[in-house]
């Protein structure tokens, strides 16, 4: 389960992030849209401290985190929260140096320190769930960006997080690569990975989501199921937003 | 060209070759060793967070840079005698010109690391990296490909900058030519001296060439 108590973040002078409190269960995939400059990618590295929060507090599985009045953050702390997450980017961010194959099995052996072999079984059978087993000793500029973005998911699968972080993963895609990635994040909410996504599709959202939360300005405009938050938004503000998607 | 001319000639070749192969390589070898550890050790210091380090690393650059490596050697070599530190040439040779290529690789190492897109460091601490971890496995070996055409021209350069240890009697190459030319024609030992440099180099930006090549089997461009 995570949770997060009224976290505040600040970059500068600019308040992105005033106070949000947020709560999933296990097995859940919530998800976060909202216009650009809400605060919503913001919040999602919060989860894994690739932006450290200046108040508030961080729980997930039996790491907790409180940043308020804190200077700078244990480093155990900020490893033993991010061992628990996996993040998948925008720009996929795959090691270009590494093959398909040393890119899902490098966390499991730097990291978790496993031996070759397993974690060379365990990268295998990622790469079948995300459909690239014939792609394994490519490189990556060797694929076309939905093939590096069902590797990148299968990297963040690999050290077996509590829960996968997506950022906005379909933005840097062709329009045709989308549905292969889309479909994979799919598979993975059917099977019940627990997920926080930020993305601008909102038909996937609906799909996908059991939860939806609409930020705005630093805060958290809407939250609710799909059909409460796409269907039937209370604030005006929310509705203005829906309705210029939809008027795409 | 007369016969004499030609007889010296040969009969240079082998122990100019020898000084080149006994000493200029290996000088050359260990330095170049060191002064990358040095300035890797230099690039991260500077680009540490830790004030202390970062101060040491900055001033020991602007010392080196800022003064002549000739300087620096006749300091290592003659001056340090009188405050009774004293260095066999070779060892005295050795720490000049690896403090030389520390400071100035160390900008090489420290610009090619910068170079690293912030999405490698994210990438790798999502996976769960400490800062030591995503440097070696990720951003280092990604930097060192940024850094071989600069460092092979610092390699380069400094196969050549040995010839200064002559100056401070060791016998090297240059010196061999010069013990040598002080006899007999002088304008064609240096000469001699110079082919076999450039003959040094000429092998040096061939494995340049090899290693730009392996190391871009990853990259698209």
């Amino acid at each position: 389960m995570i949770e997060i108590l009224d976290i505040h973040k600040s970059f500068g002078s600019l308040e992105v992030l005033k106070g949000i409190d947020l709560k999933l269960e296990h097995g859940k995939v919530l998800v976060i849209i909202g216009p650009s400059g809400s605060g919503k990618t913001t919040l999602l590295r919060c989860l894994n401290l690739l932006e450290v929060p200046d108040r508030g507090s961080i729980i997930l599985g039996d790491a907790k985190i409180d940043f308020t009045g804190v200077k700078k953050v244990p480093q155990n702390s900020v490893l033993s929260l991010r061992r628990k997450t996996g993040m998948v980017f925008q720009s996929y961010n795959l090691f270009p140096h590494m093959t398909v194959l040393g890119n899902i099995m490098e966390g499991q052996i730097t990291v978790q320190k496993l031996p070759k072999e397993e974690a060379r079984k365990r990268a295998l059978a990622l790469l079948d769930k995300v459909g690239l087993s014939d792609k394994a000793d490519s490189y990556p500029h060797q694929l076309s960006g939905g093939q590096q973005q069902r590797v990148g998911i299968a990297r963040a699968m690999a050290v077996e997080p509590e829960v996968l972080l997506f950022d906005e993963p379909t933005s840097a895609l062709d329009p045709e690569l989308v549905g292969e990635v889309l479909k994979v994040i799919k598979q993975l909410a059917a099977e019940g990975m627990t997920m926080v996504i930020v993305t601008h599709e909102m038909k996937f959202a609906a799909d996908v989501a059991d939860k939806i939360i609409l930020m705005d300005n630093g805060n958290i405009l809407e939250e609710g199921t799909p059909k409460e938050v796409l269907e039937h938004p209370k604030s005006p503000r929310a509705l203005q937003f829906l309705s210029r998607l939809s008027g795409e | 060209m007369d016969d004499r001319k030609i007889q010296i000639l040969m009969d240079s070749l082998l122990p100019l070759l020898k000084a080149g192969v006994a000493f200029t390589i290996p000088l050359t070898l260990v330095s170049f060793a060191i002064g990358l550890i040095l300035a890797v050790i230099t690039a991260l210091a500077r680009l540490s967070s830790w004030r202390i380090p970062k101060l040491i690393a900055r001033f020991y650059v602007w010392v080196i840079r800022g003064t002549p490596l000739l300087l620096q050697l006749f300091i290592i070599f003659f001056g340090l005698p009188t405050v009774g530190i004293i260095l066999d040439p070779f060892i005295a040779a050795v720490i000049g010109f690896s403090l030389s290529v520390g400071a100035y690789s160390s900008e090489i190492v420290r610009a090619a690391i910068i170079s690293i897109h912030k999405g490698q460091w994210e990438a790798a601490f999502s996976v769960g990296m400490t800062r030591g971890q995503a440097l070696r496995r990720v951003i280092l070996p990604q930097a060192t490909r940024v850094t071989v055409p600069p460092l092979a021209n610092s390699f380069i350069s400094l196969v050549k900058d040995t010839s200064l240890a002559a100056s401070i009697t060791y016998v090297e190459m240059l010196r061999t030519a010069q013990q040598i030319a002080v006899t007999y024609e002088p304008l064609l030992l240096y000469c001699e001296a110079g082919v076999i440099y450039l003959l040094f180099s000429t092998v040096l930006s061939a494995l340049q060439n090899y290693l730009e090549k392996r190391f871009d089997r990853y990259s698209a461009s």
